[in-house]
């Protein structure tokens, strides 16, 4: 069941289908096979709102999952580092476990083997495919997370946790104080990574009936079957300019908190 | 050696894992003393000095600091830190906080001042320190004598009954070294107590009380500086100062 392989073959049975259709109709001044064609552009926008809520979609859930991946994620990477015995090893377990199932398999087990719940927020209910989705995509990058989190917190300098501990402060103050602010900041360019990763991976939650951004696209060709590029195009633009704003955006988060570097040592 | 000594270390040893680091280590000071502990490295000074304040455990003997027990396994290890100023050869500022943010930490974090009482004692240690116009500079924004001596603000900003210094100018440049000297001969002429490894064996001559001589984890002999110096009783003793003295 690839995905990936059927949108593929789809692409270029459309890129054919295209280069048909110019040959057929004339073009309108540039060659029109890599842009499309007029008729198919024209479906593409008279259907954008439809794409429009697909794209709320994706950006709900990976909003959600990554926020997920984060209260659950950071705390995980800290055991990692600084717990013990049994707690440890739990989240040790739970971390492998969860990198090493397919993403699928993992919607596939909350929605259809756990069954989440509808959950009713008084203003917006969350369906239970959306809440399922939200707790895989989540959890998975709880477990990403957390291994971006233990290597920035340990690549932090003992000294420092020793300073602070020589002044008074617990283990926990210190890891709070001095550890924790410094390991954020190196944790942006992972962070980064893995917000794209779980922005286009919210795509595979069509295996839980949900329709987002991807899984719409693929219903518009499907309709009309020369308009698959266009589609396609028009998809990756919005993608592209999520990532690339929240890029920018936690780049400016980062040289807004960077730590001053002197030329003298 | 009085029922009163401020601070008293008796026989401790320690071991990290089957090698012995220290053996039966013994000294004490009295309030407002300086002891300097010499030795070539490897000798267990830094050791013995960080079991002071327990970053280092020492598994047995006696560290009693002004009548209490320090290795006493119910002792609250975060209120004796809080006593006890420490300064690192590495200096290990906190990176991402201003001179004055790493001397109000401690401050505002352990005795509970507030933001605003915490800075203005961070910025009068700092200007102690003869730091007073580097209050917003970041660590890397300094140089190394600069930094350290944000260390001594920092540990000096606790109002500690005693002072630890670990090496406090063995990774400066020569020529920084003067300024953190400058500061310490200050905090010696107000008094603090000070308990310091170093290699300044000028330091040493000019302000220890007692020099504590250490080799292989023993104290092979100590004494007031004029004497361990210009006529040690160990063979071992006056090898060690030949071979630092060459390097001066």
């Amino acid at each position: 069941m690839s995905v990936a392989g059927t949108l593929a073959l789809a692409a270029v049975e459309s890129l054919g289908a295209a280069a048909r259709a110019t040959a057929v109709a004339p073009p309108t001044g540039l060659s029109t096979a890599f842009v499309g064609d007029a008729v198919d552009w024209e479906f593409v926008f008279r259907n954008a709102d439809y794409l429009g809520v697909g794209a709320l979609l994706t950006i709900g859930l990976t909003v959600a999952s990554i926020l997920l991946g984060f209260v659950v994620g950071f705390p995980a990477g800290a055991v990692e580092v600084y717990g013990d015995g049994y707690l440890k090893r739990a989240v040790n377990v739970a971390g492998v476990v969860l990198r090493g199932t397919p993403i699928v398999v993992i919607l596939i087990v909350m929605y259809f083997v756990v069954g989440v719940p509808q959950i009713n927020l008084g203003v917006v209910s969350i369906s239970s495919a959306m809440t399922a989705g939200i707790l895989g995509l989540g959890l998975r990058s709880a477990a990403y997370q957390s291994q971006i989190f233990r290597a920035t917190l340990a690549s932090v300098d003992d000294g420092q946790l020793e300073a602070g501990r020589s002044l008074g402060l617990s283990r926990f103050e210190a890891v709070r104080y001095v550890v924790v602010p410094q390991a954020l900041r190196r944790s942006i360019p992972g962070f980064q990574n893995e917000f794209t990763i779980v922005l286009k991976d919210t795509s595979i939650v069509f295996a839980i009936g949900l329709a987002e951004l991807l899984t719409r696209g693929y219903d518009l060709f499907s309709e009309q079957t020369t308009a698959v590029l266009e589609v396609i195009l028009f998809i990756s633009a919005i993608y592209f300019v999520l990532t690339f704003t929240t890029n920018r955006a936690l780049d400016r988060l980062g040289s807004y908190y960077a730590i001053p570097e002197g030329e003298s040592t | 050696m009085s029922d009163d000594d401020f601070l008293r270390v008796t026989d401790v040893s320690k071991w990290y894992g089957e090698e012995q680091v220290l053996h039966d280590v013994s000294f004490e000071m009295d309030r407002g003393d300086v002891t300097v502990l010499i030795g070539p490295s490897g000798s267990g000074k830094s050791t013995m000095l960080r079991c002071v304040n327990r970053l280092a455990e020492a598994q047995e003997g006696s560290i009693l600091l002004d009548g209490e027990e320090v290795l006493s396994p119910d002792l609250d290890v975060d209120e004796l830190r809080r006593e006890v100023g420490m300064v690192f050869q590495g200096f290990n500022l906190f990176a991402h906080l201003t001179a004055v943010g790493n001397v109000a930490l401690g401050p505002r974090r352990v005795l509970g001042l507030s933001e605003t009482e915490a800075r203005e004692r961070a910025e009068d240690q700092l200007e102690r320190v003869g730091l007073g116009e580097q209050f917003d500079s970041y660590p890397a924004e300094l140089s190394g004598g600069q930094q350290q001596r944000v260390g001594i603000a920092r540990a000096l900003a606790m109002e500690p009954k005693l002072m630890l210094f670990d090496e406090p100018t063995s990774a400066l440049d020569p020529e920084l070294i003067g300024e953190v000297l400058e500061v310490m001969h200050g905090l010696v002429d107000e008094g603090m107590t000070m308990l310091v490894v170093t290699h300044e064996m000028s330091f040493a001559r000019a302000v220890a009380d007692e020099v504590v001589f250490l080799d292989d984890g023993r104290v092979v002999e100590r004494g007031p500086p004029e004497q361990l110096f210009e006529r040690p009783e160990e063979e071992r003793t006056g090898r060690f100062l030949e071979r630092i003295a060459s390097h001066d």
